[in-house]
């Protein structure tokens, strides 16, 4: 016979890991709403967004239930305290999954920017971060998680790029008054949308240190980790 | 000597007829605090406790090798009275037991057979007791009262001031609480907590949260041996050993 105890823990893992599948077809769908301009799949990620957060309370709610009612020990305690943790984190990526989604539609309203290569690469780094965050959690892969770290470097070094690429734009944009504020309206607006990456970049790199918490029983938080160990 | 190890075994083997119940136990027990000893039933926890005031002296059949030192001495060496031995380290059962007597000729019981008469000094004594088993305050009306009147939780806190009448070191608690109420079992582990600033405290417990909540080293027995034992935080979140986590994440067999 199964045990209540570990049914209830499956029910977690489940319910954490519906939480993370949706968070990463909202993070597909903004910036896919954003590279398409499609203002359609924009809208959809911010209705989508109440699932989450109603999956994040159920996490919440299953990890207390486990918490005040199974005394757990060791690995089942640090594997319920993660997982409030990591929901938390996919909550707030979605949150920037959002933000993305907002933008869209203001640039939607105007003709569109240049095309900016770094920030194709930046989409293509963080959603990697996300599925690799995901994976470490699955897979109960330490390695996977800390290697998010390196990943971050990148992304960050996107996020410069897609910076500075617009602040020149704004500054050599054209001197006709009402063109130029659109432009910097529209530059302004993509370089949060770059930050919204960057930052669901960072969660997901937190996802990481709450796998390795879980996993090995380490803190890797604040800390600087050897990479040559992956 | 304040660092000294209060309690100390070595390779300790222990016999009931040809039945091995202890295998190669090698322990430190440091002073002034509480060591829990968890295990499944049968695994030699208790058995391991009883053989630190020799109780085992008691059942027929059994022997002990290896080695069981307190400050240094060694507890079965034929030089030691037994007697005495018990007088330093205590001990409290899993059922409280009164004698059918006052409150206070139970706390006094073991003064007077130490050969204390004197009025005066067993009436402090037995007070000092009281106080330290937290119950001074709940009897101290009723001393002459017959101890059995008395609720289980404090029928156990009473027992806890018999033992510590006669000023052991060492106190050795097998599943005190586990005949009591969730707030007479609080109380106990409140005293615990207490009672570690001037005793040595070891403690049998089924209860992997009553370790938890009351020790500082925690030791985990099975199947006569010691598997692990470490700080109780740490064995409690990041056990070494996957038997031992199996063990307290109730993943055995």
């Amino acid at each position: 016979m199964e045990r209540h105890f570990i049914k209830t823990l499956d029910d977690l893992k489940m319910t954490l890991l519906n939480m993370a599948a949706l968070t990463q077809r909202a993070i597909e769908k903004a910036t896919q709403a954003y590279l398409n301009r499609d203002e359609g799949l924009a809208q959809a990620v911010i209705e989508g967004d109440r699932e989450v957060n109603n999956l994040e309370l159920k996490v919440d709610q299953i990890a207390l239930k486990l918490l005040a009612l199974e005394q757990p020990m060791a690995r089942d305690l640090r594997f319920i305290l993660g997982t409030t943790k990591i929901s938390n984190e996919l909550e707030r990526i979605a949150d920037q999954a959002v933000n993305i989604a907002e933008r869209t539609l203001f640039l939607c309203q105007h003709p569109p920017l240049d095309h900016i290569p770094a920030m194709d690469r930046l989409i293509e780094v963080v959603k990697s971060m996300l599925d690799t965050a995901i994976t470490s959690f699955v897979e109960e892969n330490t390695q996977k998680a800390i290697k998010l770290r390196q990943m971050d470097d990148i992304a960050d070094k996107y996020t410069l790029e897609v910076l500075q690429v617009l602040i020149a734009n704004m500054v050599q944009s054209t001197p006709a008054t009402e063109k130029r504020i659109v432009n910097a309206r529209r530059s302004v607006q993509t370089i949060i949308i770059s930050r919204c990456l960057e930052r669901a970049g960072d969660l997901a790199t937190n996802i990481g240190e709450h796998v390795a918490f879980i996993v090995e029983a380490i803190n890797i938080k604040h800390q600087k980790v050897d990479f040559d160990q992956s | 000597m304040e660092n000294a190890p209060k309690l100390t075994a070595r390779q300790l083997n222990f016999y009931y007829g040809k039945f091995k119940a202890l295998e190669e136990i090698s322990i430190t027990i440091n002073r002034n605090q509480v060591t829990a000893l968890i295990g499944p039933s049968g695994c030699g926890k208790s058995t391991f406790l009883r053989c630190l005031n020799r109780m085992n002296d008691l059942i027929p059949g059994t022997r002990v090798e290896g080695d069981i030192r307190l400050d240094g001495e060694d507890i079965y060496d034929s030089n030691i009275d037994v007697v005495s031995l018990r007088r330093r380290v205590g001990m409290v059962f899993q059922k409280p037991n009164p004698f059918p007597k006052t409150i206070f000729e139970n706390v006094a019981y073991g003064l007077r057979v130490n050969g204390i008469k004197d009025k005066k000094i067993l009436k402090d004594r037995v007070e000092k007791a009281l106080k330290q088993s937290a119950l001074w305050d709940e009897v101290k009306n009723r001393i002459n009262e017959s101890a059995l009147g008395l609720s289980g939780g404090q029928q156990q806190r009473l027992c806890i001031a018999r033992a510590l009448a006669v000023e052991p070191d060492v106190l050795l608690m097998d599943e005190p609480a586990s005949a009591l109420d969730p707030i007479a079992t609080q109380k106990i582990e409140d005293l615990i907590h207490e009672l570690k600033n001037n005793f040595t405290i070891i403690i049998v417990t089924h209860s992997m949260q009553q370790a938890a909540r009351v020790s500082d080293i925690t030791a985990f027995f099975y199947m006569g041996k010691l598997i692990e034992t470490g700080d109780t935080e740490t064995l409690f979140t990041r056990p070494a050993l996957k038997q031992t986590e199996d063990y307290i994440t109730g993943r055995f067999g």
